[in-house]
């Protein structure tokens, strides 16, 4: 293929150019393929919960396979639809071809080169447990390079050579998922690798797994708002706007009509844009984060009414004399049911961020409805309307497959998305009204956790129902792509099209004059000001443009997190509370490694219902040296924060890891018997300890002696347990195995403020039930 | 002294307001940029999309 590109000159002068729908077309196929891994995964977690047999294996298991499934629905489906429809959008509206082909096939292969390490790692137990962010630091760094260094400087450089003068608003709404994402990826990803410490301070490489292994910087209360800032808005700019860029690009396109108001498209982008980033902390409310910043976060999100109705608005209103075709259109029907999941995700996530309305959410499944609602609804939908609306322009056969069974997709799909939400809703509320339910003597009336889940099991049922109807209807959409591109042309047409380039010197047309007679200078200046040629500049200037966004993004989010990192009183000390010991931080990174953080919290609020249920409520000083923080964000089973506090004996646990059912009749929690079976890696302990003094905690010999210290605590833990279960058939090698280490962080938990403080310098907590390990 | 005992000092329960006097600002900016845009200009920006169609060749600066 040949270009024609003349020399920029006057604005009569036309350049030739065609745009790369190769590279669409690999997007496009990659969205579908991931889409249904992704759904299929999700159809696999929500049968092991209903049928907790189903989870044979440890790779498999609930807790590893559910951030495979949140990660491939995110980054391999949702964000392989993001590619397909900015790499389509930007060339249209830009009137150019992508800057560099050879930049948009390294996006491609790498980002497809990380979702494969996601589906490789994760169910290896490789993780930093982050929600949404789980990914370990090598491809955190792959993430950074392909993102920014591939796509956006390739998406970048296209807005800067473009012909068209105007930035259209889906390509703002793409500018502010690319400098967001950057900075949320950037700043809820800095940690300290474990090997390349243990490589500078001994010359040696550990294993697979140090190597891969990484502690964030933050801990506890900052690592939790850091990475709820970086989670909110993870569904701000990579599920919402880009999906929003989408909307107003394709919607207009499919209905053959302009978007209905370019205004508030506008009013849309800014408000969104400014608003959302400070909304982070309504995950956290009656958490340890200071109240100050969740009610900041939960006044924000209440804002984020009016924009989200707004565009959703928008979206609806663009059909406008056109609705007589969506009865007919598949490509109208998925794109308007789409739309009106946007409104009612975006109405249910401000109402969620209430804090009375979230006492009673938080931790229930009714977060889960509410995210697929929207991921299914929203993104998925408008996903596969933009699908069905580009495999006949990409595989130029000029008409789908089959418009009746891209129907039945539709209907397939919204019946398996009732489904799913509607008893996931009602599975969410049944629970939380549980939790909380007293009797007339005021007791808890469910005191019992195991009977607030078997209640659920129905739901759970209907859940997996639901969403094999949609896997379903994703492989009747695959089905009917495939066939479209099957009637391909044997080569592709490639058409060439003329503009003129942009001249250098652009005028941006007279000076505002004050429309105002008799006035002071200031009412000539505001009545300047209010004629917007300055914004009209931006609208055409993509590096001061996005300048702005990131100042936009970048006050929000100084203004959060500083307060939170440097006012002392939001973490009051507590003195008792220590450093873990060598043998429970191995623990706690197989607590992290088997994604015991899905299923249960470590964060009793201070709810009247939550302290009689769990203890005593958790303290921000708790946490001072949990890197990472582990408090969850569902109980799918109990918390576990006063854990060590309630149920201390090694032996119950031990058993309990075993056989859960054998304790707790109806328990949906798998066997973690690969844990008795396990060895544990005492070599790693060391360089794990130096990696987590260098980010500051404060450990003494443990920095030299860490692998002795454990052994020797952990040969406590195993003897209290051979103590307890004598006769029975334990390993003879029990203090070597995996479980031991869990087992005595899980003794851990919740006892630090309960302990008596001593003027001892601060070092390793003495594992003193274990009959003193130190 | 260090960074977070001034901080500590400092009245910074005071910044939800500041956020929201940004905000509004902010918003009023966007707002009256929106009024005050020209009729004839936001019909021509908000059909860009469907220019894809059309003969390029034939179309001129429209300003």
């Amino acid at each position: 293929m040949a270009f024609e590109f003349k020399a920029p000159g006057s604005a009569s002068q036309l350049e030739q150019f065609s745009y790369d729908d190769a590279i669409v077309r690999k997007f496009f196929w990659a969205t579908l393929i991931w889409g249904i891994v992704a759904f299929l995964v999700g159809v696999i977690l929500a049968v092991e919960l209903a049928f907790p047999q189903a989870n044979v294996l440890p790779q498999v298991a609930f807790g590893r396979l559910r951030p495979l499934h949140t990660n491939a629905a995110i980054f391999a489906f949702a964000g392989n639809a993001i590619f397909t429809a900015v790499y389509y959008s930007t060339q249209r509206l830009c009137k150019a071809r992508m800057w560099s082909d050879t930049l948009s096939k390294l996006h491609f292969w790498g980002w497809q080169l990380i979702i494969v390490s996601a589906a490789i790692t994760l169910p290896l137990g490789i993780t930093q447990s982050k929600e949404y962010a789980e990914l370990e630091w090598p491809i955190d760094l792959a993430i950074a390079v392909v993102w920014l260094g591939f796509f956006g400087t390739n998406f970048l450089m296209t807005l800067v050579k473009r012909r068209e003068r105007h930035m259209y608003v889906a390509l703002w709404f793409y500018i502010a998922s690319l400098v967001a994402v950057t900075i949320l990826h950037v700043f809820n990803n800095l940690w300290i690798p474990v090997g390349v410490v243990q490589f500078l301070q001994t010359g040696e490489f550990g294993s697979a797994e140090t190597v891969m292994k990484s502690y964030p910087l933050y801990a506890g209360v900052q690592d939790a708002f850091m990475q709820w800032w970086y989670g909110h808005n993870a569904v701000a700019f990579f599920l919402t706007t880009p999906f929003l860029g989408l909307m107003y690009y394709f919607l207009p396109k499919a209905a053959n009509r302009p978007v209905f108001s370019y205004k508030l498209s506008i009013i849309h982008f800014w408000s969104l844009v400014f608003i959302y980033i400070w909304a982070g902390p309504h995950h956290l409310h009656y958490t340890a984060l200071p109240q100050w910043a969740s009610t900041l976060g939960m006044v924000f999100s209440l804002m984020l009414w009016m924009p989200s109705w707004g565009g959703m608005i928008n979206g609806l209103l663009t059909l406008r004399g056109a609705w007589h075709k969506v009865a007919t259109d598949p490509v109208l029907k998925f794109f308007v049911v789409g739309v009106t999941f946007y409104g009612m995700s975006t109405f249910e996530g401000p109402l969620l961020s209430v804090k009375t309305v979230n006492a009673l959410s938080h931790y229930t499944d009714w977060t889960i409805a509410h995210v697929h609602s929207g991921t299914l609804g929203w993104n998925s939908f408008m996903t596969f309307g933009m699908l069905y609306w580009l495999a006949p322009r990409l595989f130029q056969t000029g008409k789908l497959h089959s418009e009746k069974l891209a129907s039945l997709h539709f209907w397939t799909g919204t019946i398996g998305i009732l489904l799913y939400v509607i008893s996931i809703y009602t599975a969410g509320i049944t629970q939380g009204l549980m939790w909380r339910a007293f009797d007339e003597s005021g007791q808890l009336m469910y005191p019992e956790f195991i009977e607030t889940v078997t209640k659920l099991m129905p739901f759970y049922w209907i859940r997996a129902v639901g969403g094999t109807l949609f896997l379903l209807s994703a492989c009747l959409g695959g089905y009917n792509l495939v066939m479209t591109w099957m009637a391909r042309p044997k080569k592709y047409e490639v058409p060439v099209h003329e503009a003129p380039a942009l001249s250098k010197a652009y005028d941006d047309g007279p000076p505002a004059v004050s429309r105002l007679t008799a006035n002071a200078g200031i009412g000539h200046a505001g009545d300047k000001f209010l004629q917007g040629h300055w914004h009209r500049r931006w609208e055409r200037l993509p590096v001061r443009f996005t300048v702005w966004v990131v100042i936009a993004v970048g006050v929000a989010s100084l203004l959060e997190i500083i307060p939170t990192f440097l006012i002392k009183s939001n973490i009051p000390t507590i003195s008792t509370v220590l450093p873990y010991t060598p043998l429970e931080v191995a623990g706690r990174d197989i607590y992290v490694a088997e994604g015991c953080y899905n299923c249960h919290s470590q964060m009793i609020r201070p709810i009247y219902a939550e302290t009689q249920r769990y203890g005593e409520y958790s303290k921000p000083g708790e946490f001072v040296y949990d890197h990472p923080f582990q408090w969850g964000s569902r109980r799918i089973g109990p918390d576990l924060a006063r854990e060590g506090v309630k149920n201390p004996s090694a032996s119950w646990h031990y058993q309990h890891f075993l056989n859960p059912q054998q304790f707790t009749s109806g328990s949906i929690m798998p066997s973690y018997k690969h844990l008795v079976e396990g060895d544990l890696d005492y070599a790693a302990i060391q360089p794990r300890i130096r990696a987590l003094a260098m980010i500051g905690t404060p450990y003494g010999e443990a920095v030299k002696n860490a692998e002795s210290m454990a052994r020797e605590q952990a040969a406590a833990v195993a003897a209290e347990i051979r103590k307890d279960m004598a006769g029975a058939d334990l390993p003879e090698d029990l203090e070597n195995r995996k479980v031991i280490a869990l087992i005595a962080y899980i003794k851990r938990l919740g006892t630090d403020i309960y302990r008596t403080p001593t003027a001892a310098p601060v070092e390793a907590a003495p594992a003193a039930e274990e009959g003193g390990a130190h | 002294m260090r960074l977070t005992d001034i901080m500590s000092y400092m009245a910074l329960h005071v910044w939800a307001e500041i956020a929201l006097v940004i905000f509004q600002i902010v918003f009023i900016l966007v707002v009256a940029r929106v009024l005050f845009a020209p009729k004839a200009e936001v019909k021509r920006l908000a059909s860009l999309p469907l220019e894809d169609d059309t003969d390029f060749s034939l179309l001129e600066e429209v300003e």
